[in-house]
């Protein structure tokens, strides 16, 4: 193995992290902003998915890559208004509302699927190019791992500073943060708790949805039964490990796209070991992972408890 | 500060619609509630069945006369209910104690790997015997995954959702390992298929009622549910499970070791979701595949929560949606609507179902207030 080979695997492996990283990101800052809220979410999956499905739907059905990605945020947006009614009009408990809605949607994903190719062959799309951008992805080494990628990767990388500065530093921010630390000090103020969880919701739908849409169009050409398999679970995991700030959820996000990208790559690497020890070490390392950290201080005081006045 | 600042006049009394909490459940509200949101789910259902193209009362009297329209159909439907009635009471039995694990569908897979493994190592015990040792292996695979995710949140307080899917999917690729080019790939076809061989007659469970589907592991869910009742209403343990979920400060203060419970709770719901992959391989599949164990897990938890988290409403669910998975079968066939209208089905029941949950629980009342 020549010197140059090697290099050219790690440049392959480091830039397939950075685009394993997407969906995930996506959907886990989406959610950082649900939970500071105070809405323990736990339906991230099944939002996923039908972005995802959406996606499909809209990109085979019209050729259109960038009116799927914009189905897949609307798809997102009703999933989290179910969502929404449930945890913050219903006051349903937040954990079974996410397991309804995730069971929900694999059922009606499957369902439209089996219909949508009923008696044809599974209709396939054009997928996303990658964008370089110019100049920067000259730089060698660096620039076609971070600078050769796809438009909306740079848009879920974006999002993470995005993120920060509306939650840190914005009054829509400060008020959001303390719907998951003391709803009623909002209430008092006269400043409606429900109508600002809601929103709270609907944004990390939308951007769990994106996460889907771009799973789908990003990775892949034909839709699949379970094909977020567990990210939506990874964007959670990433939320607790990451200490519910951005940084830290960034930095978990990019630890389980690593390994998921080493994975892709142990055919190349020549190890020769059964491939589904790869497939399994995303979920091996969030049990690590949440066993090492124990309670966090930055959990939000009110997360999950639905408010009463 | 708003009401403050504003420059009122003298309040006027205004009539307003409030939610308030009911002191005493009234059971016919309570039915009503559930009976409303039957309907409504069902109703939505149609709605899906139609928008998509197909016909409606076509489609609903087939799924409905594949279930239930003959003795035959009934026989087939228990047999579905079977593993789907056992991984219900997993279900209730863990969320009765509010711990919210859906490691039931790994545990059903946990369970038939620790069955297969009795069945590998027992080999050539009497049959009686040999079934005995299948089955409890079956058990203890399926518990010790349960106690795994307990110890987890007990010891290191991960979150037990979170724990228990992850090792859904460590199991089934450890599986997907096991039958797909390890030591359990069955060796005599060129192609991997991801299966086992086909299991040996004297491991199979005994058919009930003559020959058939229906064999021991309904026997097996019918005993479940009732040692479950036993357990959950008439023990010392099933009071601390039930006070586990109702206020576990008090139960703390009344002495009583939290994180054993919890271990305990994990260990009983994961024996009953294990017995369920040992009766769905041992009884019906008669080899180990990943694909006739996929989704029962998950399905249970929709079965245990529109039973209303009893065993006895958990056998009638289980039944019920044992049945429409049977019928759809038919549906397919008659109306040409796919079987998986039937887990779309499940999933928009149980949001209907628990908001009727919710709704039983409330009473809406007008009140009078100043301003």
């Amino acid at each position: 193995m020549g010197e140059l080979f090697q290099e050219a695997i790690l440049v392959s492996i480091l830039a397939g992290m950075i685009r394993i990283a997407t969906p995930i990101l996506f959907a886990a800052i989406g959610e950082l902003v649900t939970q500071r809220a105070g809405i323990w979410n736990m339906g991230v999956e099944g939002t996923m998915l039908m972005g995802a499905f959406t996606a499909y739907f809209i990109a085979t059905a019209t050729g259109s890559v960038w009116l799927a990605v914009l189905a897949a945020m609307i798809a997102g947006a009703l999933v989290g208004l179910i969502i929404a009614f449930m945890t913050v009009t219903m006051r349903v408990d937040h954990f079974i509302t996410g397991l309804g809605i995730n069971l929900l949607v694999a059922g009606l994903t499957l369902y439209w699927f089996r219909m949508y190719i009923k008696g044809r062959a599974q209709p396939t799309f054009d997928g996303f190019d990658n964008v370089a951008i110019p100049g920067l992805s000259a730089i060698p080494f660096i620039g076609e791992i971070l600078f050769d990628q796809r438009l909306l990767t740079y848009m879920a990388f974006a999002a993470v500073p995005a993120v920060w500065y509306l939650l840190y530093r914005t009054r829509w921010g400060l008020e959001l943060r303390c719907l998951g630390e003391n709803p009623k000090a909002l209430d008092i103020k006269g400043l409606s708790v429900s109508a600002r969880q809601y929103a709270a919701v609907l944004f990390g739908s939308v951007m769990t949805g994106l996460g889907g849409g771009f799973l789908m169009l990003g990775f892949s050409d034909r839709f699949l039964a379970d094909i977020t398999a567990g990210r939506g679970w990874l964007a959670i995991v990433a939320l607790i490990a990451g200490n519910w700030m951005p940084r830290g959820v960034l930095a978990a996000v990019l630890v389980f796209a690593l390994l998921e990208s080493v994975a892709t790559h142990v055919q190349v690497l020549g190890i020769d070991v059964p491939h589904q020890i790869f497939l399994a070490l995303p979920y091996l390392a969030s049990i690590l992972l949440l066993m090492g950290l124990r309670r966090q201080s930055r959990q939000p005081q009110r997360l999950g408890i639905p408010y009463f006045r | 500060m708003t009401s403050i600042e504003r420059d009122t006049p003298a309040p006027r009394p205004v009539t307003r619609i409030r939610i308030e909490p009911r002191v005493n459940r009234k059971p016919l509200w309570t039915f009503a509630m559930y009976l409303a949101a039957t309907l409504f789910g069902l109703l939505l259902s149609a709605l899906l069945v139609w928008t998509s193209g197909a016909d409606v009362i076509k489609a609903f009297s087939a799924l409905l006369n594949g279930a239930f329209g003959s003795q035959k159909a009934i026989i087939a439907s228990l047999a579905k209910a079977t593993p789907l009635i056992l991984t219900g009471l997993a279900t209730v039995v863990a969320f009765r104690a509010q711990v919210w694990s859906i490691g039931q569908e790994g545990q059903v897979y946990a369970g038939a790997m620790g069955a297969y493994t009795g069945y590998l190592l027992f080999a050539g015990l009497p049959p009686a015997l040999f079934v005995s040792a299948i089955v409890l292996c079956g058990i203890i695979g399926g518990a010790v995954l349960g106690a795994l995710a307990a110890i987890l949140k007990d010891r290191f307080d991960v979150n037990e959702i979170i724990s228990t899917v992850m090792m859904n999917y460590l199991i089934v690729f450890l599986l997907s390992w096991l039958i797909g080019g390890g030591p359990w790939t069955e060796v005599s076809t060129s192609v991997v298929y991801q299966q086992t061989g086909p299991i040996g007659e004297a491991a199979h469970l005994p058919a009930l009622m003559g020959s058939g589907k229906l064999h021991l592991g309904f026997a097996f869910a019918l005993v479940s549910a009732l040692v479950c009742y036993v357990v959950l209403e008439k023990t010392p343990l099933g009071y601390e499970i039930r006070a586990l979920g109702y206020n576990p400060v008090a139960l703390a203060y009344r002495g009583t070791n939290i994180g054993r419970t919890i271990i305990l709770v994990m260990i009983l719901s994961g024996a009953v979701a294990g017995l369920a992959g040992v009766s769905e391989i041992f009884g019906t599949a008669h080899r180990l595949r990943s694909d006739t164990l996929f989704n029962l897990g998950y399905t249970g938890i929709i079965i245990g929560m529109i039973g209303g988290l009893r065993p006895l409403g958990t056998v009638a669910a289980g039944i019920v949606f044992g049945g429409l998975s049977s019928g759809a079968l038919y549906m397919k066939l008659l109306a040409q609507v796919p079987a998986s209208l039937v887990p779309a089905m499940e999933g928009i029941l149980m949001l209907t179902f628990l908001c009727a949950g919710v709704a039983a629980r409330y009473k809406i009342v007008r009140v009078k207030t100043d301003g």
